[in-house]
Formats: structure tokens, sequence, C-alpha cells
């Protein structure tokens, strides 16, 4: 097996007047989770759909395992896991039904193995699916992803709707899938659940790939939210410059900054006062967005 | 009947074949019960005095022989028109109601090509025309005798019932190939149901107006009771017609599906 599971060039896709993709370039390796991370309308579904020739590139091609989508879909919508980002099905069958006909259509797959992704997901496969809360309508699509075992798995914003648990649930399953030397490609809003699952993130905006990160350089440099309260009024000047300290503002005994990298310098500052409590935030995924975008225009702008 | 696609669409469409199939059985056989009635002198007689016009725009030209009131009532009238609803619901839904139902995007990123698909939901469909019309066979036999229909043999209902198979499936052809080009249920059901009141005019009313008799060839309902097949058994010419129809509409379809984007 080729090392590069998804590779696309140039992906445009247009709707009518209104461009879904805008170029899009794309590499995801053989065995890695990656994360396919932007805020809405980014073209997230867009690229998903393209790849499974569900919808057909306006300019651009994609090769997935080896293969073009276009002209070997059959072949190769067999080696792959699919979850919509709206997973819809006719609510009038039972879990069970359902798995079963996807798994025939796949050429069968064990009724031990759905019975044994139920049981970990906690799911009542004996109900009628109109009759599931959300939650559990996400896990029959999780599932049907997952249970014939395929080499690539695309799934769209899969976490959507599942409680903390068993968003954890799902990133075991994620990272086991890839401990197997298969892959996943997954999309989401939600910058912690990618930090959590994904050993890659690919961020995307207007169409277009912004940046590619691996997920630990990320999570050093990741921007986060300080809120130290101290046994007393501290002087702002002996914070200012501190590396990574930026919006510092000191309110009598209060200090709140943002923390972009090593916690060292501050942490250390901070040592030479009495701390009372310490918090640190993880800076939500829009503020992360936008310092990155600032970054990655200042770049373009510079270069 | 989990095993592929063309056995669950009949699976999933099992009840309302089942009301579909009792509806046109009940109503259909209804009347077709009422022929000994009919068959009276004191109505046939009001039935002849009825204006030319009407009677041919109603198919009532010979009403008295069973064969002749059962195809003006009957095949050429309430159950045609039961079946022609018949076959612009189940023909929306093989592609267009699915996907506005957005469940056609997870059976399409499965290892099935848009045509199989297409093709096998579609079979499935006439497969479920064809029991629908056994079953109301069966009935019409059983009838018979109690219904004094003794002058049309076996072999002359199932001429009839070949056309009534052909039929409906070219209404469910318009349909579906239809909501398979568009993906839009309205379009869809417009389209075929649109055929389906322009063909009756068709047959009925605007071959009447002088110099447009010629319109009648146009019209499914000629295709399916011109040639009398109750009468004269099947009209072999009629058949390929309506089944190379099928098969040219089934094909532009499915053409127009495979190379269109989904929906989500
Ligand atoms: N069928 C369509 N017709 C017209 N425009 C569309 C269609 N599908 C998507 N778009 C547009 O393409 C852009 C990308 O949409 P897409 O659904 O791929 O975004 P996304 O990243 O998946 O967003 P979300 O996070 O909300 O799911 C959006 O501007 C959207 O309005
Ligand atoms: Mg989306």
């Amino acid at each position: 097996m080729s090392d590069v599971a998804i590779s696309t060039e140039g992906l445009v896709k247009d709707y009518g007047p209104t461009r879904g993709l805008a170029g899009l370039d794309l590499e995801v390796r053989t065995g890695e989770v990656y994360g396919f991370l932007g805020p809405n309308g980014a073209g997230k579904t867009t690229a998903i759909r393209l790849l499974l020739d569900l919808i057909r590139p306006t300019r651009g091609k994609a090769v997935v395992l080896g293969l073009d989508p276009r002209t070997d879909g059959v072949v190769l919508r067999r080696r792959i896991g699919y979850l919509p980002g709206d997973f819809a099905v006719d609510g009038r069958q039972t879990g069970a039904e359902l798995l079963t006909y996807l798994g025939n259509l796949r050429g069968g797959v064990a009724a031990a193995r759905i019975d044994e992704l139920a049981q970990r997901l906690d799911l009542d496969l004996g109900l009628r699916i109109r009759t599931l809360s959300r939650g559990n309508r996400q896990k029959v699509g999780v599932i049907q992803a997952f249970m014939h075992e395929p080499d690539l798995l695309i799934l769209d914003e899969p976490t959507s709707g599942l409680d903390p648990f068993l968003q954890h649930e799902f990133s075991d399953l994620a990272h086991e899938v890839s401990a197997d030397g298969r892959t996943v490609f997954m999309s989401s809003h939600v910058m912690s659940e990618v930090q959590r699952t994904a050993h890659r993130v690919g961020m995307i905006r207007d169409g277009r790939l912004v940046t590619v990160e691996r997920v630990e350089e990320l999570r050093e440099r990741s921007m986060r939210k300080v809120e130290i309260q101290f046994g007393g009024p501290v002087r702002a000047q002996s914070f200012v410059g501190l590396p990574g300290v930026t919006d510092l503002r000191v309110n009598g005994s209060v200090l709140r900054c943002r923390l972009d990298g090593r916690a060292d310098a501050l942490v250390k500052e901070a040592a030479r006062h009495t701390v009372v409590t310490l918090s640190v935030e993880e800076a939500d995924l829009e503020e992360l967005f936008f310092h990155y975008y600032d970054q990655s225009d200042e770049a373009g702008g510079a270069a | 009947m989990l095993r592929n696609v063309f056995t669950k669409w009949l699976w999933d469409a099992r009840r309302s074949v089942l009301v579909w199939t009792l509806a046109i059985v009940v109503v259909g056989g209804g009347y077709a019960a009422f022929w000994p009635t009919i068959n009276t002198p004191g109505i046939q007689e009001a039935l002849e005095s009825y204006p030319q016009g009407l009677r041919e725009a109603l198919n009532y030209d010979d009403l008295s022989t069973a064969s002749g009131y059962l195809t003006a009532s009957v095949y050429g009238l309430i159950v045609a028109l039961l079946l022609v609803v018949y076959a612009v619901s189940a023909g929306t839904r093989i592609i267009a109601g699915d996907e506005e139902a957005s469940t056609l995007d997870l059976i399409l990123a499965h290892p099935v090509s848009r045509i199989q698909l297409a093709l096998q939901r579609f079979a499935s469909f006439v497969l479920s025309v064809v029991i629908i019309v056994s079953v109301f066979w069966l009935g019409m036999l059983a009838l018979i005798v109690p219904a004094q229909l003794d002058d049309i043999s076996t072999g002359q209902f199932a001429a009839m019932h070949v056309h009534l198979v052909l039929f409906t499936s070219f209404f469910g052809a318009v349909t579906y190939a239809t909501g398979a080009a568009t993906g839009r249920k309205s379009f869809a059901i417009g389209i075929g149901s649109g055929v389906g009141v322009l063909g009756y005019f068709a047959q009925g009313i605007i071959p009447q107006l002088e110099g447009l008799e010629w319109v009648e060839n146009l019209s499914p309902f000629h295709w399916l009771i011109g040639g009398d097949p109750l009468r004269n058994g099947l009209q072999v010419g009629d058949c390929l017609l309506m089944l190379g129809l099928v098969g040219a509409v089934v094909m532009w379809g499915s053409w127009a599906f495979s190379r269109r984007d989904i929906a989500v």
C-alpha cells in the first residue's frame, strides 16, 4: 500500500455562483488520523463528498487509496467507511436491520462484529431508529462506518451529538484503526476533539487549506487564557514582555493574560508572589483560528 | 430481504404494495360485480340515450358486452387511474424521495454504482407492479362466474393485465427518470401526473376534435385499451411500444442520474 491515502490537487467546486472549494491541496498519509478543521461553510463537507464521488469537481483531481473516485468508485468505496455529516436513514427500520443491509451491500459483515461495536458504544440495536435519541442515532452511523474494518474512514463531524464519554470512546476507535495501519480522515469544528484524536490537523477556510500542523506542535504552541489570583496586589510591569505573554491585564491582585507556547517564564515570575489560584483555559477554536489566520495573512503579505 | 438494493426496495414497499393491491382488487372487483346490474334492459337503454360525444369520451361505445363494460369502467378508467397514482408515488420514491430525505448519500457511499442502484430499484418497482396486477388478475378470474363475465377467457384477462403492467411501468419510468435526473420530488410528481392527465385527455377528449383523431396514438391510455385486449388478446405492437419507451426513458434517467451531483 502506498504511503499516501488521500491526495488532492487544486480541487475546485463551484455551486453555481457560490464557491464550495477554491483549490484544495490535501495530503493524508496512510495510517494517520487526520483532523480536518474549519468553521461553518469552510468546505469540509464539500471536500469529503468529492472524495466519495457523490459530487463532481469543477476542476482539479483527487486520488484516494491510489484510485480515482470518478472512475473506480465502486472498487474504492468497498475499502472506505463513510459517516455523513447529517446521518439520515429511514427511521422505520431497527438499527440491526439497517446495519445488516449496509453490511450486505459490502458483501456481508459478521453479526458478532456489529454486536461488539454496539456493546462498546452502549447502543440497543433492536430499537427502531426513529425512536432513538440524536446521539444514539449517531452511534448507528459510527458503527456502520467502522464495522467492515475499511482501509480508510472518511468521517464528517463524527462526534456531533455524542456525549463526552462517547467522544473518548470514539477517539479510541480511531486510534485502534490507526494502530492497525489504516487511515482516518475526519472533519470537525472542535479543536479539543481534534487534538485528542488526530495526529495531524489541516485547517481549512473559504475552501482552501490554510495550514497543516502536527498536533503535538500545535498543543505546545496553542494559546491559552491564564488567570492568576495573587495573595496581594502585583505590578503589571514585572510581567510585561515575558515570552509568550500577550493581552496582559492586571487588576489589583488579579492577573489575566494570553499565553502562547511555553508557560515557564510566566510561572517563574508568578512564583515570586503568593499565588492563591491559577486557572489555564484553552483558547476556543474561534480565537485560535483568528490567531493563526492573522499570522498566516501576515506571513503571506510579507512574502 | 435485506440482501441487496433490489430486495430491500421491495421490502420497504411492502405495506404500500399491500394497500394498493387491496384497493385495486376491491375497487376493480366492485365495478366488475356491477356488470349483472348494468346488463339489464332498462339500464342499457338509458346508456344508449347518452350523447355520442360523451360516450366516446368515457369509452362507453360498447356497454352491451362484459368486455366492453370492463374496458370502459375498470381497465380504461378507475383501475388505470389508481395504477397511475401508484406508479407516480412509487416512481418518485425510487430516487428523488430518497434524495430529498437525505438518505441517498449513505447508500451511494457503498460499493454500488449509481446505475446499478437505480436499475435494481426500478426492477423492484416493476416487480411490485406485477404483484399488484397479478393478484388483481386472480381476483377477476374469481369473479368470472358470480359476475357473469363468461364471455371473457382467462387468456384474454391475462392479455389485458400484461398491458396493465406495461402501462403502469411506463408511468413509473417517466416519474422515476424525472426524479433521477433532477433529484426533485416535485418535478417527478409533476411530470408523472402531468403525462397521465395529458394522456387521458389525448385518448378520450382531444381525438373528438376535427382533424385531431391521430392524437390518440400518443396516449398511453390508447396503448392500454385502444386495441381492446380484453376482446382481441395481446396487442403486440402496443406492448412493444410501451416496453421500448420504458427502456428508453429508464436509460435516459439513469444516465442523467449517474452524471450529476447528489444533493445532501
Ligand atoms: N448544494 C449546495 N448548493 C450551493 N452551495 C453549497 C451547496 N453545498 C455547499 N454549498 C456552499 O459551499 C460552501 C462550503 O460548504 P460545506 O458544506 O462544504 O461547508 P462545511 O465546512 O462542511 O460547513 P459546516 O461546518 O457548516 O458543515 C458553503 O459556502 C456552502 O454554502
Ligand atoms: Mg459540513
